[in-house]
C-alpha cells in the first residue's frame, strides 16, 4: 500500500556496495587499492558490527525470556521451584475463577472490538470527506492518545467517583447515581470505554493514512452515479481500505490485550469482585503480589496463544469478508 | 448542492460534541486543580476566575514529584538516545547493505515486534534480578530499549530504503568506509525519521507504568507515572491537590504534543502504512 515501498525494495541491478566493489560505471582501481585486503574484511563484517547491539539486546531480552517463560510455565512455584510439574499450572489456571473472569473479559473485548474500530473508521471517513472543521477535529481527537493510561485513569477516577461530578450532573436530570467503577456489571464496560476514549485517535490517524492512498477518482465516480454516503462507504471505501481496516482490527485488539494495565491498575485494581481482570493484570498479580512466577508464566503463555489465535482469525475472517464484498 | 452542504453541517455537530468530550476531562481536571477544597465541594463545575497555584505547589512539594520527574527524564533521555543509535545502525545495515542472512535478521526483528511485554515479563524480571539490574537506571533503560527497539528498527529500515543508493555510492567513492557513510550520510539524512521515531519512543517510555513498576520497586527510583499512581492514596480526601498532581504529570506531554503534533501523527501513520 505505501508509496515508497515498491521502488526501493525492487532496486535495479545490485551494485554490491557491501562487498566493497564500486559500481561498474566508475573506475574500480583507486577505491579498492586504498582500502586494501584488511579493509575488505572489515567491510564484510561491517553489517554485523552495525547490527550487533540490536541483535544482542533482542536475543537476550526478548527471545531468550520467551523461551525461558514457556519452559518456566511447566515448573512449580514455592517448594517445587525448578521441578517439572507438567501441566499443573495450566490446570490451576483453568480452575481459578479470577483467571476465568480474565478470559471472559477477553471474550467481551472481542465482542466490543468492531465498535472500537468502527468509531475511528467513521470519524476518519467524515474527516476525509471534509466535514466543516475537519482539520481541528483531527488534532483534537488525537490528543488523548499521547497521555499515559495512568493519567487518563486518574482523570476518570475523578470524573466517575460515586460522589463525583458525572453523578452530580446525572442527578441534576434525575438519573443515577451509578457506581461506575464499583458495580461488577458496569465496571468493565466503563474501563473499556475509557480505553477507547484514550486510543481512538491512534486508529483515526492510521485510517487517515490509509485514506491518503485512496484513489479519488473512484469516489468521484460514485458521486456521479448518485451513490449515497452509506453506499459509498460500503462499496468503495471499505473494499479499497481492506488492508488498513485489517491492520486497525489487529492493532486495536493487541492494544486492548496489552495496554490496559495502567487503566486497570489505577481505576479498579481488577475489582470489583474480579470483574475487571484481564490476563495481563492476572500475570502482574501472580508475579508481583502472590509470588507465583511459574503460574504467571503459564498465564503469559496462554495470553501469547490468545493473541496469536485472535490475530490469525481476524486476518482470515477479514480476507473472506473482503472477497465477498 | 445546498442539500449536501446542510448534511455536512449536520454531521459536524456530533463531531463537535465528541471533540468537546475529548478535551473536557482535562480542562475539568485543570480547573479543579485551581480550586480550594471548599470551592470544589460547593461547585465542581464553575470555572475559576483566577489561577491559584497553591495546590500545584503542594502536590509538587509533598510527594517527591521533583525526584520522580528527574528519574523519568534521565531514564527516558538515555533510552531514546540508545534506541535511535542502535535502531539507525541496524536500519542502515538492513536496508542498504547486502550480506548473507539480511532478510532472516530483518524477519527476526519483525517477529520481536509481536512479543508483548506481558508475555516475557516474568522471566525478564528474573534475568534482570540475576544480573543485579533490578532497581537500577541501567536495568530500566535496557528494558525500554529492548521493548521499543523492534519498532524503531522497523521504521528506520523502511525509511532508509527510500534513500537512493547512488548517494551512498558517491560517498564511498569519496573514500568513506561503511562507518563513515553511516556517520556522514545516513545519520543526517535520517534526521526526519529519527525525530519522529524519537518522539514516539520518548512518549512510550514516558507513559509506561508496567515495566517501571516491575523493575523499579523502590520509592526513591520511581518514575513519574508510577509516582502519579501513588497520588490517589495520598490525596483521596483532597481532590484539588490530587488534580494538581495529575496536571503536573500531564503538562510535559501536552507541551510536546502542542509543538510536535505532526511528527507524532506521522510516526504512527508510517508504522501503519509501511507494513
Amino acid at each position: 500500500m505505501p508509496v515508497p515501498e515498491a521502488a526501493p525494495s525492487v532496486r535495479p541491478a545490485p551494485t554490491g556496495r557491501a562487498g566493497g566493489t564500486p559500481p561498474r560505471s566508475v573506475p574500480p582501481a583507486p577505491t579498492v587499492s586504498r582500502r586494501g585486503r584488511g579493509g575488505r574484511r572489515a567491510e564484510r563484517l561491517a553489517p554485523f558490527v552495525l547490527l550487533a547491539p540490536a541483535l544482542l539486546i533482542l536475543a537476550l531480552l526478548r527471545f531468550w525470556p520467551l523461551l525461558l517463560g514457556v519452559n518456566f510455565s511447566f515448573t512449580g512455584d514455592g517448594d517445587r521451584d525448578g521441578l517439572m510439574v507438567g501441566l499443573d499450572n495450566y490446570r490451576e489456571l483453568l480452575g481459578d475463577p479470577l483467571f476465568r473472569d480474565a478470559l471472559g473479559n477477553v471474550g467481551l473485548l472481542v465482542l466490543l472490538l468492531p465498535v472500537a474500530v468502527a468509531i475511528p473508521g467513521l470519524l476518519a471517513t467524515l474527516i476525509y470527506l471534509r466535514v466543516p472543521g475537519h482539520r481541528l477535529y483531527r488534532s483534537v481527537y488525537f490528543f488523548p492518545a499521547v497521555l499515559s493510561p495512568v493519567i487518563v485513569g486518574a482523570i476518570f477516577n475523578l470524573l466517575l467517583a460515586f460522589d463525583g461530578p458525572l453523578n452530580a450532573l446525572l442527578g441534576g436530570v434525575g438519573i443515577g447515581p451509578v457506581d461506575w467503577l464499583g458495580d461488577p456489571d458496569v465496571a468493565m464496560f466503563v474501563v473499556v470505554g475509557v480505553h477507547v476514549w484514550a486510543t481512538f485517535g491512534m486508529a483515526l490517524v492510521v485510517f487517515l493514512a490509509g485514506f491518503a492512498t485512496l484513489d479519488a477518482s473512484l469516489l468521484d465516480a460514485a458521486r456521479v452515479d448518485g451513490a449515497s454516503l452509506p453506499q459509498t462507504v460500503r462499496h468503495v471505501i471499505v473494499p479499497s481500505l481492506a488492508r488498513t481496516i485489517q491492520f486497525v482490527f489487529v492493532t486495536t485488539m493487541i492494544g486492548m490485550l496489552t495496554s490496559m494495565f495502567g487503566l486497570l491498575y489505577v481505576m479498579t485494581s481488577g475489582g470489583p469482585e474480579g470483574s475487571t481482570y484481564l490476563p495481563e493484570y492476572y500475570i502482574w498479580i501472580q508475579q508481583g503480589q502472590m509470588n507465583r512466577p511459574a503460574l504467571a508464566s503459564a498465564a503469559s503463555t496462554v495470553l501469547f496463544l490468545i493473541m496469536l489465535v485472535v490475530g490469525l482469525l481476524q486476518i482470515s475472517l477479514l480476507r473472506r469478508a473482503v472477497r465477498e464484498a | 448542492m445546498s442539500r449536501v452542504r446542510w448534511g455536512r453541517w449536520l454531521l459536524a455537530l456530533p463531531m463537535a460534541v465528541l471533540a468537546l468530550a475529548t478535551v473536557y476531562p482535562l480542562v475539568f481536571t485543570a480547573n479543579v486543580a485551581m480550586k480550594t477544597r471548599r470551592d470544589y465541594v460547593l461547585d465542581r463545575f464553575s470555572l475559576v476566575d483566577s489561577l491559584r497555584w497553591d495546590n500545584v505547589a503542594a502536590a509538587w512539594n509533598s510527594v517527591g514529584m521533583a525526584r520522580y520527574l528527574t528519574n523519568s527524564v534521565v531514564v527516558v533521555t538515555v533510552s531514546v538516545l540508545l534506541l535511535l543509535l542502535f535502531g539507525s545502525m541496524a536500519g542502515f545495515a538492513l536496508s542498504q547493505l547486502r550480506f548473507r542472512g539480511s532478510s532472516v535478521l530483518f524477519l527476526c526483528c519483525l517477529a520481536a515486534l509481536f512479543v508483548p511485554f506481558q508475555v516475557i515479563m516474568v522471566p525478564l524480571a528474573r534475568i534482570m534480578s540475576d544480573a543485579g539490574l533490578v532497581d537500577t537506571y541501567p536495568g530500566l533503560v535496557l528494558a525500554y530499549v529492548a521493548q521499543f527497539l523492534p519498532f524503531t528498527i522497523f521504521l528506520m529500515t523502511s525509511y532508509y530504503r527510500t534513500i537512493p543508493p547512488e548517494i551512498i555510492d558517491a560517498a564511498r567513492i569519496d573514500g568513506n568506509d561503511v562507518y563513515g557513510v553511516y556517520r556522514r550520510i545516513m545519520l543526517p539524512l535520517g534526521a526526519p525519521a529519527l525525530l519522529s521515531v524519537g518522539i514516539l519512543n520518548a512518549l512510550f517510555c514516558w507513559n509506561d507504568v508496567l515495566i517501571s513498576l516491575l523493575l523499579m520497586p523502590s520509592a526513591e527510583h520511581r518514575t513519574l507515572m508510577v509516582g502519579v499512581t501513588s497520588l490517589r492514596g495520598q490525596y483521596s480526601a483532597d481532590i484539588p491537590t490530587f488534580a494538581a498532581g495529575v496536571l503536573i504529570a500531564a503538562v510535559p506531554v501536552l507541551v510536546i504534543y502542542l509543538f510536535l503534533q505532526r511528527q507524532i501523527a506521522d510516526g504512527v501513520a508510517a508504522g501503519a502504512t509501511k507494513g
